[in-house]
């Protein structure tokens, strides 16, 4: 593979669920070494896109490419080499909740390499302390804050040391301070082991810190991709409502809202 | 709306929600089936593409479904096995036939009631657990997160138990059926005149291998439907914490309802 | 980025030995590294070199942690010597530049 290709390739990408279209037909590529912020309002299909682009769902047209790989024509072998170069932390932090937070960040170790028990063992603690949560391998994850959990999917998603990074909101729910230090991680995470980083969020001010290169999704459209600054500065009137946290105008059809009030099935 | 029309909408619902579930339920099997396949499939070639099914996995499922089961095996067996022992010997004695009691029990309980009460038992137990689990890692992602680690979900967690569920639940019925004859070797040796190793030797010399096989084939098969059930159910979950708490309840009831649907057509065709 | 510029050499300086790593250090062969530095315990003190490193994955990481702890707990010395940019981006990461003796060269890691 070239070196510069990019490490993800989506061509009209379209989405549905059930009837509804959720994504029109979206095109989109991320560098390998760069740092790429989604951006979109609540309900424009930003974890669709990522659920897509993680191969959770198969697109219904478009093609998504992983690391060079198809991933709807992937055989199975393929997927799985893609899949051990990623590393994905969900909003949630979706840990396995039978399992204590040193073997959670161990499990992509033990299933996917035969390196020794020894081995695996310093290399999970690793990534905790890089976390900043050294020490805290034998906690359940019930035994959490909503902070750790996210600290410790990030981890878990890091254990394998993949060339491509998906983080689902990292920053929503947490103190300014441990947001801040996300951030920061984030940074370094790239700079020292190479990562491809993809961020999904709302926060503008971390988008900002974070972003080589910002795309901003609205109602399954993408509006447009871009450095911070053409971001920022684009004339775009609904990225513009987005930044400065406008309400948006909603048009009214009286027809159309009578109906809806009123209709047994609408 | 026209009067006819809404008549006719009467008419049309309850048919198209019959139609609905009739489509879900072809559409529940079909999935099973997939998932039977894949559990298979991980289970002997896994290895082959980087998903091993693991021993450690295994072990605990057969622990969590046999072991534990094991001291309600043991008092429901017993319990059945009393049970059948007063029935038959207030029955026989009636046609002055009691010395038929020991050869009653013994089949019934090796053709019959141990596969069945040992099936129900574990529906109860573990296929209701296999759906909890599976069904809250749904809702909560980590089936998605197996998923994008590269670890294949139907190999982490439906083929371990699976297979447990295949060992476990036929070794539980053969267990099932020794207790459950001996419970009706104490009730009912003291009514026959016998000591209750008699009672056992007896057993032992009217019981032809065929009749074991029987109930332990029957239990295969159920091994395969409680798995099955409470692994799709617990994958198709949807709608947060109230649907694990559905699907649970979906498990047992649809395990059990198959259970005895599948022993009789069994039990007609092997005893024609 | 072929697996040429890989290699491993260890050279014994009498009472040390001196662990050159270059290349990319990752899964597909960092047992290989663990496996010298470990080897070279069994003579003496131990120096790592990493100063043609261009990538170090937390496996490689993990080697020197292994190397460094085995070290300690038979009272040998143990020593990371002119770590790349690549490998020092990464102990900082993890904070190990704090834990692990660390030289600017050869000539330094002697005089220690
Ligand atoms: N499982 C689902 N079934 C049906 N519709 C869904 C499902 N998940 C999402 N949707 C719909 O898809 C649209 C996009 O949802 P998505 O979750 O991608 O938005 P989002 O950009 O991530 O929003 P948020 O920032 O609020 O998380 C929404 O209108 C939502 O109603
Ligand atoms: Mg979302």
């Amino acid at each position: 593979m070239n070196v510069t290709a990019p490490l993800i390739e989506v061509e009209k990408l379209e989405a549905w669920y059930g009837r509804r279209r959720i994504l029109n037909g979206v095109d989109f590529a991320v560098n390998p070494g760069e740092i790429r912020v989604i951006m979109g309002g609540s309900g424009s299909g930003k974890s669709t896109l990522l659920r897509h682009l993680l191969g959770l769902h198969k697109p219904r047209s478009g093609t998504v490419r992983l690391l060079g790989v198809d991933i709807a024509r992937a055989s199975e072998r393929q997927m799985l080499d893609v899949r051990r170069q990623i590393g994905v932390s969900f909003q949630g932090g979706a840990l396995l909740t039978s399992l204590s937070v040193g073997d959670n960040v161990a499990l992509p170790l033990r299933e996917h390499t035969n390196l020794d028990e020894a081995t695996i063992r310093i290399m999970s603690r690793l990534k905790l302390e890089v976390v900043n949560l050294g020490g805290f391998q034998d906690l359940m994850p019930a035994q959490l804050s909503g902070g750790m959990i996210k600290r410790t999917a990030l981890a878990r998603a890091i254990a394998m040391d993949p060339k491509l990074l998906f983080f689902d909101e990292p920053s929503a729910g947490l103190d300014p301070v441990v947001s801040a230090e996300l951030d920061e991680l984030i940074l370094r995470l790239r700079d020292a082991l190479r990562m491809t980083i993809v961020v999904v969020t709302h926060e503008l001010e971390s988008a900002f810190k974070i972003a080589d290169t910002i795309t901003v999704l609205d109602q399954g459209d993408i509006l447009m991709t871009g450095t911070v600054d053409a971001v920022r500065h684009s004339d775009n009137e609904r990225i513009q409502d987005l930044l400065n946290r406008r309400p948006r105008e909603i048009q009214v059809d009286a027809d159309a809202y009578l109906k809806r009030l009123t209709e047994e099935a609408a | 709306m026209p009067r006819a029309l809404h008549d006719m909408n009467a008419l049309i619902r309850p048919l198209e929600s019959l139609g609905r579930a009739t489509i879900g339920s072809l559409a529940g099997m079909g999935y099973a089936a997939v998932l039977l396949g894949e559990s298979l499939y991980f289970s002997v070639a896994g290895w082959r593409i980087g998903q091993p099914l693991r021993p450690r996995a295994v072990a605990e499922q057969m622990r969590q479904i046999g072991v534990d089961a094991l001291p309600i095996v043991v008092l429901l067996a017993l319990t059945i096995g009393i049970m059948l022992g007063i029935q038959f010997i207030a029955a026989l004695s009636a046609f002055g036939a009691q010395s038929q009691v020991v050869v009653a029990v013994a089949k019934s309980v090796t053709r019959e009631f141990g596969a069945l009460i040992t099936a129900i038992l574990v529906a109860g137990r573990s296929g209701s657990a296999l759906a909890a689990r599976i069904g809250s890692m749904s809702v909560s992602q980590e089936v998605d997160a197996l998923a994008t680690m590269g670890i294949e979900p139907v190999r982490y967690l439906a083929a371990p138990a699976l297979l447990a569920m295949l060992v476990m639940l036929p070794a539980l019925t053969i267990f099932a059926d020794a207790v459950a004859i001996g419970g009706a070797a104490l009730y009912s040796s003291p009514a026959l005149n016998i000591t209750p190793s008699a009672y056992v030797m007896q057993t032992l010399s009217l019981l032809e291998p065929g009749d074991v096989w029987q109930g332990i084939a029957k239990s295969a098969v159920f091994a395969v439907l409680i798995t099955l059930i409470g692994v799709s159910t617990g994958f198709s979950v949807a709608g947060g914490a109230e649907g694990v708490g559905r699907a649970t309840t979906r498990a047992v009831v649809l395990s059990i309802c198959w259970i005895i649907v599948v022993d009789m057509i069994f039990s007609y065709f092997l005893n024609r | 980025m072929s697996d040429s510029e890989n290699a491993c050499i260890s050279e014994d300086l009498g009472g040390y030995v001196l662990v050159r790593v270059c290349g990319e250090v990752d899964l597909s062969w960092s047992q290989q590294v663990r496996d010298a530095i470990l080897a070279a315990l069994g003579n003496g003190g131990v120096g790592v070199e990493l100063a043609l490193v261009t990538y170090i994955d937390s496996s490689g990481i993990a080697a020197l942690v292994e190397g460094f702890q085995t070290a300690r707990g038979k009272g040998k010395r143990f020593g990371v010597i002119a770590a790349s940019r690549a490998v020092l981006a990464v102990l900082q990461l993890a904070r190990l530049d704090k834990v692990f003796p660390m030289f600017a060269d050869v000539d330094a890691a002697r005089a220690a």
